[in-house]
């Protein structure tokens, strides 16, 4: 006997067909550093990332530790405001193509209408300008599940208060209709009345995860942020849990983004896949496409690494060399070339790589005074003497230099005990869409800045 | 009592005993560990045996709180005590020493395992009722004198945590927490590596005890003048090149680097790293590694697996590799033991049980990871969660989340043991009636799945 | 048919209300388990008892109960002297009034610069913690300035300015005391604003006020209470050491000043004004700080989780 009807299914409406559209979003925290707490950088968690999920749909987020996927969840919850960009949600069918009309062209451009239209959209729409009503019916509308069961119900209160508080915040019952709703929402994620009077302590890692659900589930919403919901807990849980959601979202017809590193679990749950790097995004596209016919290395890597796939396609558990690139200073060009396993010259190698390659090598870095770049691509080494510039200019020009940098360096001259060194100077990898919504930003597929000889020359070297 | 550890171990781990005829490196003989709390006393594990062959990686897998941890640690005595308590059984651990006819490679002589067995110090070797008869060096890990359990830890036996970040100290560098190993355990090779055995005369004593690390302040103040000076240096550079070396073989980045940094300066995949090159720098016997890449991203846990492998294969280790995702455990493990509720329900080779798990544990587990071809929503997911090991009544630790559970199996304990082949499995759906004593109508079927 | 077994709203409450006084007797009753906090909480109780009952224990003096009486007949009595259990000061004053009527002075002194001190360092750390910021830096500017003082000689300055009376001992340990709580309550806010429930609770749209009220502030609590208890006896040992070196009034029945103007006559041979008194002081700051340390124990999250 539930007092809160379940909805039956849910048609998924024709009209407003995106709940949630990302443009432009970029998210960067400050460093700060020394006494006086100066700003020395900024980390870019989430750098420019644009994506829309539909009504109805599940849209999985997939990347390593760190490439920004929480950061880009508590953006689409109000919870952080955007440094850039913005999240806009519900907007009609109308408004987001002209949206997209108006951030396609860059911002001098805008005519005085078109920047008021923009504005106008922003005010309504966009998630971090939203005030009075448009906030409070937004904030009801988007939820979230955190990662973290342990820490994300409060443990001084009781089962009730946690699960019934949003229904107070929102006047929405009180007394013992409140009790009944809350009861009617402790069932619906399989908990009973005999849990109300518990305190979070007393359950178990997958229970805590259903009351974290029953409260974001309590107001109704359309739409629900799972961050990480089910990597804390075992595999056995976790298809408990992951049932739940589903059985959830059919009968409530609710939209959600589903994050995760693993990828057997996003493939199980979602109908569009987005694979983030760095901030950014390096591919996306359908469930099938992207997990049958990946484009970006950096997705096959990621494939390849995952046992419960290897299981299905006899991938053996395959090897990404190196360590994620530190956010604060990502790298140029194609963000995944210092750890690409099919690299070409036009992908963006810079000084850094040099300077990592002869540290990795051990290569007397000892001797290595000081650094003058002139911009990512060209700098000055100075050494200590002119006997280890030459020696450091012989192992950039040797094998021990893979070929592909060998190939993109344009310059490397010794004067005295300084060697210049150049590289090609290159772009900003861009998302490009190879077949129908399926993009990905890799140039071998793009092609966008690509030398036709270093297709060729990655085809000579096996890759 | 003087069981023959020989029989005893093949009956109850009853896996391949043909294969190898000499006693396993290490058998866990009903091994039962309690906890004393507020509720009455968890049976934390149960009854379990198991043995560990040389050579080989034996997975141990099961849910949170099934005891696998618990069990990992009573291998050093490391179950905290009090609560816990070692309420029976034995962990029989036979050390091995580097075989002196292939130098580790593996010969006939060694069988091929390249370690051979120390002799019985008590008989040496003949044979006598400590070894069983099998003159072998034989230590039962839970009854041992805590100074001979210390020359073990770490240096025979190893053990890589689940997290990483708290199992280093954050206020040393790297390369004092691999040294400590060394000096601990290998300070006879220290010396000897410095190339410090004739000519230091009477310094010898102090730097004996300076590759020890017992030197008090004045000793090392001495060692620091000139006579001894060029020794205690050399010393402190056969440390550098020990410890370098053991992190090269890990594959970590440059290693020298790395070696002077501490722990919050590092990766949690490094840290894992360092971990397990202060594992293997004595190059131990056994290692255990408790859920070693559960902490870790998937990119970098494929990595940390493929590194215990390998450096599994170069130092002919035999490791214990505890996890609760068997697909994983699948992939570094040859032989598999499924754990459930404190007990063993299942064992056999990793790929076997992969392939066609007999236990309706096992199914489920495996069931439960999401493949491409489960439809959305529709896991086979098993209700419910671990039972509180609270003053168990003999029953099948399984039954209330089992499908196919009939009465038999709520009075009675299944035994684990082998039927059509030699896979041991703990459930009466692969008993007789007759066998287990009971009425026909209460076991279960295949049939009566709910 | 269910209905009539479902609790109505007051049930409900009553039930809430239930669980919460159980896990409050639980946490009690854990304290009271280890002995030591056990004799610690004896003597409290035995030193309040005491304070409360001081009017029925003895007469009290006429006309302010707080001034120690004169018996001018009866000047450095040893102890044991019928009339004065515990002999008399060299002002004739009774010790063992001095000790009753002084529990009575020390209790308030505690009782007041606690509440005090943590009312105002729990505001101005919440405060700081909370809202972070701007605000936060100035307030700990403030805190900063007040900790490079040490504690004794800060109280010290602030009495020997004000002049001495019991009113500003309250005022000088205040002004000591606050920052503590101040400092402690802002780490533990900051700490547990990090929380995902703290998150979870601005996406359901919960005001912040609500926000602090309910998850913030019950989260950072309990350092505060333990440290309060703690602070209860090392107030009355530093009030002590203020009316010792005299900046109370002459003639207070305060273990303190006791101690002060019993301390002359040691030499003398006259040790019963000054130890018992002293001995009180010892007693109730190691009551508390036992008290304290059992609190420690058992409210530490780890051990609360089990
Ligand atoms: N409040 C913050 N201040 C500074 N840096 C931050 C903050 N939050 C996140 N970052 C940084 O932003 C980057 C992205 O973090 P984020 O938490 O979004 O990663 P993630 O993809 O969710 O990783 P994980 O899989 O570990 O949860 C990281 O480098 C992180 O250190
Ligand atoms: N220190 C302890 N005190 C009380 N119970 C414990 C303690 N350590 C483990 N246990 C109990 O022992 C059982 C097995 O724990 P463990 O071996 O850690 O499980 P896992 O299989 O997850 O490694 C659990 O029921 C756990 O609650
Ligand atoms: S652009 Fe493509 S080939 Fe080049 S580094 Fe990036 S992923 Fe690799
Ligand atoms: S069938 Fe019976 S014995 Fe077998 S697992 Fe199920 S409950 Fe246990
Ligand atoms: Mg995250
Ligand atoms: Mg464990
Ligand atoms: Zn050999
Ligand atoms: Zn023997």
């Amino acid at each position: 006997m539930k007092t809160v009807p379940a909805r039956a299914a849910r048609p998924i409406p024709v009209k407003n067909r995106n709940l949630v559209t990302v443009r432009n979003l970029r998210r960067y925290f400050p460093i700060r550093e020394g006494a006086l707490q100066r700003v020395v950088g900024h980390v870019r968690a989430v750098d420019g990332v644009s994506f829309d999920v539909r009504r109805g749909e599940t849209v999985g987020v997939v990347g390593e530790s760190g490439c920004g996927k929480t950061t880009l969840g508590r953006c689409i919850n109000g919870l952080l405001p955007p440094t850039d960009g913005g999240v806009y949600f519900d907007l009609g069918d109308d408004e987001h193509a002209r949206l997209d009309a108006l951030t396609a062209m860059p911002s001098e451009a805008r005519t005085r209408e078109q920047a008021a239209e923009l504005e106008r959209l922003d005010r309504t729409h966009r998630v971090d300008r939203l005030r009075g009503e448009a906030w409070r019916s937004y904030r009801r509308n988007c939820q979230v599940v955190f990662q973290d069961a342990f820490s994300s119900l409060n443990p001084r209160q009781l089962v009730k208060d946690i699960v019934g508080r949003p229904l107070k915040v929102y006047r929405e019952a009180s007394g013992s209709e409140l009790m009944e709703r809350v009861v009617g929402l402790l069932e619906s994620v399989g908990l009973g009345r005999q849990h109300l009077y518990r305190y979070p302590h007393q359950f178990s890692g997958g229970q805590r995860q259903r009351i974290s659900i029953a409260r974001a589930l309590a107001l109704d919403p359309d739409f629900i942020v799972l961050d990480e919901p089910t990597s804390a807990l075992d595999v056995s849980v976790q298809a408990q849990i992951l049932n739940l959601l589903n059985d959830l979202q059919r009968e409530r017809g609710l939209t959600y983004l589903f994050i995760s590193h693993d990828l057997g679990v996003v493939r199980h749950m979602s109908d569009r896949i987005v694979v983030m790097y760095v901030g950014e995004i390096v591919e996306a596209g359908t469930r099938d496409d992207v997990f049958n016919s990946p484009l970006h290395p950096y997705t096959e890597a990621l494939l390849e690494a995952s046992p419960e796939l290897a299981h299905d396609t006899d991938r053996r558990a395959g090897a990404l060399e190196g360590r994620v690139p530190d956010p604060a200073r990502p790298p140029q060009g194609c963000r995944f070339h210092t750890r690409c396993p099919v690299v070409t010259p036009s992908c963006g190698f810079e000084v850094d790589d040099a300077v990592r390659m002869l540290e990795g090598r051990g290569a007397g870095l000892d001797h290595l005074r000081g650094v003058q770049r002139r911009s990512a691509f060209e700098a000055d080494l100075s050494f200590d003497d002119e006997e280890f510039a030459g020696l450091m200019v012989r192992v950039l020009e040797g094998p021990e230099t893979p070929a592909e940098m060998r190939e993109a360096m344009i310059g490397l001259t010794r004067s005295g005990s300084t060697v210049a060194i150049r590289f090609r100077d290159i772009d900003r990898v861009r998302l490009e869409e190879i077949r129908p919504a399926h993009v990905t930003s890799c140039i071998l597929h793009t092609g966008q800045g690509l030398d036709p000889g270093d297709r060729h020359m990655r085809e000579k070297n096996g890759g | 009592m003087t069981d023959p550890a020989r029989t005893l171990g093949e009956e109850v781990g009853g896996l391949d005993a043909a294969a190898d005829r000499r006693a396993p490196l290490a058998s866990v003989q009903d091994l039962r560990i309690q906890f004393r709390t507020k509720a009455g006393r968890v049976h934390a594990v149960d009854g379990v045996s198991f043995d560990i062959r040389d050579g080989e990686a034996l997975g141990l897998v099961g849910e949170t709180g099934c005891g696998k941890t618990v069990t990992a640690r009573s291998f050093l005595r490391l179950v905290p005590s009090p609560p816990g308590i070692y309420a029976g059984g034995r962990v029989q651990f036979r050390p091995r020493k580097r075989c002196e006819v292939c130098g580790g490679a593996g010969c006939g002589a060694c069988g091929g395992a390249g370690r051979v067995p120390t002799a019985c110090p008590r008989c040496r070797g003949t044979g006598c009722s400590e070894c069983n008869l099998s003159g072998e060096e034989t230590v039962d890990l839970l009854r041992v004198p805590e100074r001979r359990l210390r020359e073990i830890r770490g240096n025979r036996i190893a053990m890589i945590f689940q997290d990483p970040g708290k199992a280093l100290n954050p206020a040393l560098p790297v390369k004092q927490q691999i040294a400590e190993v060394l000096h601990v355990h290998r300070s006879e090779e220290l010396l000897r590596r410095a190339g410090i055995d004739s000519d230091a005369g009477v310094l010898m004593p102090l730097l004996r005890r300076m590759a020890e690390q017992r030197s008090r302040r004045a000793e090392r103040v001495l060692l620091g003048l000139p006579p001894g000076r060029r020794h205690s240096r050399r010393l402190g550079a056969a440390v550098a090149e020990w410890v370098a070396e053991s992190l090269a073989e890990t594959r970590i980045a440059n290693p020298r680097k790395v070696m002077n940094s501490f722990p919050h300066e590092l990766s949690g995949g490094m840290k894992q790293r360092v971990m397990i090159a202060q594992a293997l720098a004595c190059d131990p016997d056994l290692l255990i590694a408790d859920e070693p890449t559960t902490a870790l991203d998937v990119t970098i846990q494929a990595r940390i697996l493929e590194l215990i492998r390998e450096l599994q294969d170069r130092h002919r280790s035999s490791v214990l590799y505890i996890s609760h995702d068997l697909a994983l455990v699948n992939q570094v493990s040859d032989r598999v033991a499924v754990m459930y509720a404190g007990r063993i329900v299942e064992s056999g080779p990793s790929q076997a049980v992969f392939r066609d798990p007999r236990h309706p544990y096992t199914r489920g587990l495996l069931a439960a990871i999401p493949t491409a071809t489960d439809e959305r929503g529709r896991l086979m997911a098993i209700e419910g969660t671990v039972p509180e090991l609270v003053d168990p009544q003999p029953a099948c630790r399984f039954h209330a989340r089992c499908p196919y559970a009939a009465p038999a199996c709520r009075t009675i304990d299944p035994p684990l043991r082998a039927h059509r082949d030699d896979r041991p499995v703990a459930c009466f759906l692969y008993e007789s009636a007759e066998e287990v004593g009971a009425d026909r109508s209460s076991m279960p079927t295949w049939a009566g799945r709910r | 048919m269910l209905d009539a077994a479902r609790p109505r709203v007051g049930g409900h409450r009553v039930r809430a209300a239930a669980v919460r006084l159980r896990r409050f007797a639980s946490v009690g009753g854990e304290v009271l388990r280890n002995p030591t906090t056990l004799a610690g909480v004896t003597i409290i109780v035995a030193m309040v008892g005491m304070a409360l009952l001081a009017p029925v224990l003895t007469e009290p003096n006429v006309p302010d109960p707080y001034q120690m009486p004169r018996d001018w007949g009866a000047l450095n009595e040893p102890p044991g002297t019928p009339d004065h259990l515990l002999g008399t000061t060299q002002h004739g004053g009774d010790v063992l009034y001095g000790i009753i009527w002084g529990s009575r002075t020390s209790l308030r002194l505690s009782l007041i610069v606690v509440s005090v001190t943590v009312a105002i360092g729990v505001i101005v750390g919440s405060l700081a913690g909370f809202l972070g910021g701007r605000v936060d830096e100035v307030l700990m500017r403030i805190v900063d300035v007040f900790l490079s003082i040490p504690e004794l000689i800060f109280a010290l300055a602030i009495a020997a300015v004000l002049g001495p009376s019991f009113g500003n001992i309250i005022l000088a340990l205040a002004a000591v005391f606050w920052v503590k709580y101040a400092r402690i309550i802002r780490g533990q806010v900051i700490h547990v604003k990090q929380n995902d429930y703290v998150d979870a609770a601005r996406v359901i749209g919960d005001s912040r006020l609500n926000i602090f009220v309910k998850d913030v502030l019950p989260n950072s609590i309990t350092p505060v209470a333990v440290q309060a208890t703690l602070d209860m006896g090392n107030v009355v040992l530093i009030g002590a050491a203020l009316s010792f070196i005299g900046l109370a009034e002459a003639g207070l029945a305060e273990w303190g000043v006791l101690v002060s103007q019993g301390q002359a006559g040691i030499s003398a041979g006259r040790w019963w004004a000054s130890t018992f008194p002293g001995l009180m002081v010892f007693l109730w700051a190691l009551a508390f700080n036992l008290v304290g340390d059992g609190l420690r124990d058992v409210l530490d999250p780890r051990t609360e989780r089990r």
